[in-house]
């Protein structure tokens, strides 16, 4: 004999299966998106800071002999210029033509060789430096420039170095963190929050459509005739969504996973090893179980506003206060890259999924509490279908007009 | 026919609705419940058409729906070949096959995927499933459009599917509400023709109408229901010994309600 729930379960699966156009919007796109949303994000970001190929065009006024070996001939295409030609070459600057004008004063040298340690801080002399900051090479040149010449006045009038390192190389060796370390640290900041709104988004996508839409459609009806438990048409409908909403969650935190390490890579030059490799086999699995029955309760508590509602339009509207309580819960993982150790907060349902998977992400996952985690995820889950089987039995709900 | 076997047994059967505040403008009144099927008691018999006769709002739905345990009744019962509608929901499902047009298929599906589906839910073996299927399909001309899409049916290919679906387990007791409304002609003629066939099989078929000539062609039995009671249960030749049902219906309804026709 055929189990009814299966046999609905079937039916879910064939339509979301089915229908190309469907599936391809909720299952590839999110991911497909992301992936090159992040990776274009990552790749404009590295190329906007990472000028190493550029070579800056600087017009000087008063060139220091001291400072002629300071700025490398292959990087900085240096033009002696005359003060007087100071509003041409200002705009030629805003025209993108030149990306610096520096001005130093008349006998820097000089000056700087009366330097006694202390003498020149009232009257230091003052070097000019324009730039245009709506150009992103003039604002790499004038850090790049800021960098050198903060440098040789730091040399002029060290009296002691902080992290001193030779190299960019030398300087790795001050920070204990690890790659490792530094993935965990910054996928449990972001991912959780990232995770938990991707997954509601994906359930609210499948659940109203599903059940408000096919009370809408007059199809739910159809199927409230046929001899079997109400409940069995609930778990059939829900185990289908919650297989979709999965899929399509899955969708997104590949798309994720594999362009987050490209957006980092973009945003600062020390996370270029960041990487989900570091994750074991019990981690995955570990996050799977949280995400399948954070999943599961999503789309209950979903699937009962959606029952309640009388079109997809009056669901998609109930579900947004949730939306916001699950939101507001997910941001508190980027406060905190700690997950709770007490287990009463893995009690919480919602939040001790955004505890879990801080958990898991920091590599501190405690078995207890993820356990916990998707034992109440399933018990809230279980009340649900409860309370959804009161509602398909209750012709008020499901036939009212 | 009367003394064969009884397969529905209306006893006292009412069902009361309640208004919101809209729905007491639109109705006019201040009472929060409306009483939509009173005290209603009727029988059906295995092999007759029985035909619930009204006009629109007298209860001829929701009796019906009450009896498909859409809805539940307020009070009384009805037993369907001894199963409870209030106590035995699932078993009466599994008992009747019910078409209204309240119920819809699903456009995304085939008809053939339908009657599988809804085979399955009614736990009919495979073989006598395809077999039925194959039977039906063909008597209504639905083979030809088995893999078509119920969205790019005609109306009266998606009526036939829904009738189709509402029999893939052989229900002996069918209840139709408006079976013809809305069809053209020929499908008119041809679900008329296949209720006539399940009587002929000895099936027991209800359907609800407020066309005279529908109830006179095919019903051997009428209840005629006005404000939700039943005012008249009779057998139909009976009933239009001395009149036609049309004349016999207003002299009721005229009786029950003054002139207000």
């Amino acid at each position: 004999m055929k189990n009814a729930a299966l046999v609905v379960f079937k039916k879910e699966m064939a339509r979301f299966f089915g229908d190309k156009r469907l599936l391809f919007t909720t299952v590839i796109l999110p991911g497909l998106v992301i992936f090159i949303m992040y990776s274009v994000m990552g790749q404009a970001m590295s190329s906007t800071f990472d000028s190493k190929d550029d070579v800056f065009k600087l017009a000087v006024v008063n060139m220091p002999a001291s400072l002629e070996t300071a700025f490398s001939p292959e990087r900085y295409e240096i033009e002696e210029v005359n003060i007087s030609q100071a509003d041409d070459i200002k705009k030629k600057i805003s025209d993108k033509e030149y990306q610096l004008f520096i001005v130093f004063p008349e006998n820097f040298d000089e000056n700087l060789a009366l330097f006694n340690g202390g003498n020149l801080r009232e009257n230091a002399p003052n070097v000019e430096i324009y730039h245009n900051s709506a150009d992103v090479k003039s604002g790499n040149a004038f850090s790049e420039t800021t960098a050198i010449l903060s440098s040789v006045e730091e040399q002029l009038s060290n009296v002691f170095n902080i992290n001193y390192a030779a190299t960019p190389e030398d300087a790795a060796r001050y920070d204990t963190a690890n790659d490792e370390e530094l993935s965990g640290t910054l996928f449990a900041m972001v991912l959780p929050m990232l995770l938990m709104t991707l997954m509601y988004s994906s359930c609210v996508a499948l659940a109203p459509e599903s059940i408000a839409g096919e009370k809408e459609r007059g199809t739910l009806a159809t199927l409230l005739i046929a001899p079997i438990p109400r409940n069995q048409i609930i778990i059939g409908k829900v185990m289908a969504l919650s297989v979709m909403a999965l899929l399509s969650g899955m969708s997104n935190f590949i798309g994720t996973m594999l362009s987050m390490p490209m957006l980092m890579k973009g945003m600062e030059n020390d996370m270029n090893n960041i990487s989900a490799v570091y994750y074991s086999v019990t981690d995955y699995l570990f996050l799977i179980l949280i995400i399948l029955s954070t999943v599961i309760l999503f789309i209950t508590l979903i699937s009962i506003f959606s029952t309640f509602a009388k079109t997809v339009k009056e669901a998609s509207t109930l579900v947004m206060p949730m939306m916001i309580v699950v939101m507001i819960v997910s941001f508190a993982s980027m406060y905190s890259t700690e997950a709770k150790t007490e287990v009463v907060w893995y009690l919480i349902p919602v939040y001790n999924a955004v505890q879990s998977m801080i958990g898991i992400f920091s590599f501190n996952a405690v078995p207890v509490n993820i356990a916990v985690t998707i034992l109440i995820n399933l018990i809230c889950s279980c009340g649900g279908l409860v309370i959804l089987t009161k509602m398909f039995n209750n012709e008020n709900i499901m036939f009212s007009k | 026919m009367k003394e064969t076997k009884e397969i529905l047994k209306v006893e006292g059967l009412s069902k009361t609705f309640k208004l919101s505040a809209k729905q007491q403008k639109i109705e006019k009144t201040n009472s929060k419940t409306i009483t939509a099927v009173q005290n209603l008691s009727f029988s059906a018999y295995e092999g007759e058409i029985f035909g619930l006769l009204g006009p629109n709002g007298a209860g001829k739905t929701t009796t019906l729906r009450m009896l498909a345990t859409l809805i539940k009744p307020n009070g009384g019962d009805a037993f369907i070949d001894g199963s409870s509608i209030v106590n035995s929901p699932d078993e009466v499902r599994g008992k009747i096959g019910f078409l209204t047009s309240e119920l819809k298929l699903e456009d995304f599906f085939t008809p053939n995927f339908l009657f599988d589906f809804f085979s399955d839910l009614h736990k009919v073996p495979d073989e006598i499933r395809d077999k039925r299927k194959a039977e039906l399909f063909e008597k209504f001309g639905i083979d030809k459009f088995a893999e078509v899409k119920v969205a790019n049916l005609s109306t009266g290919m998606k009526q036939k599917t829904s009738l189709v679906v509402s029999l893939v387990h052989d229900p002996d007791i069918i209840i139709f509400d408006e079976p013809t409304n809305g069809l053209d002609v020929i499908t008119a003629k041809v679900v008329t023709d296949f209720l006539l066939e399940l009587k002929s099989r000895g099936k027991t078929v209800i359907v609800s109408t407020h066309i005279f000539n529908l109830i006179e062609k095919i019903c051997d039995r009428v209840g005629i229901i006005i404000d939700g009671q039943m005012v008249v249960c009779e057998d139909l030749k009976t009933l239009t010994a001395k009149k036609n049902l049309e004349d016999v219906f207003f002299d009721i309804y005229r009786e029950r309600k003054g002139d207000e026709v």
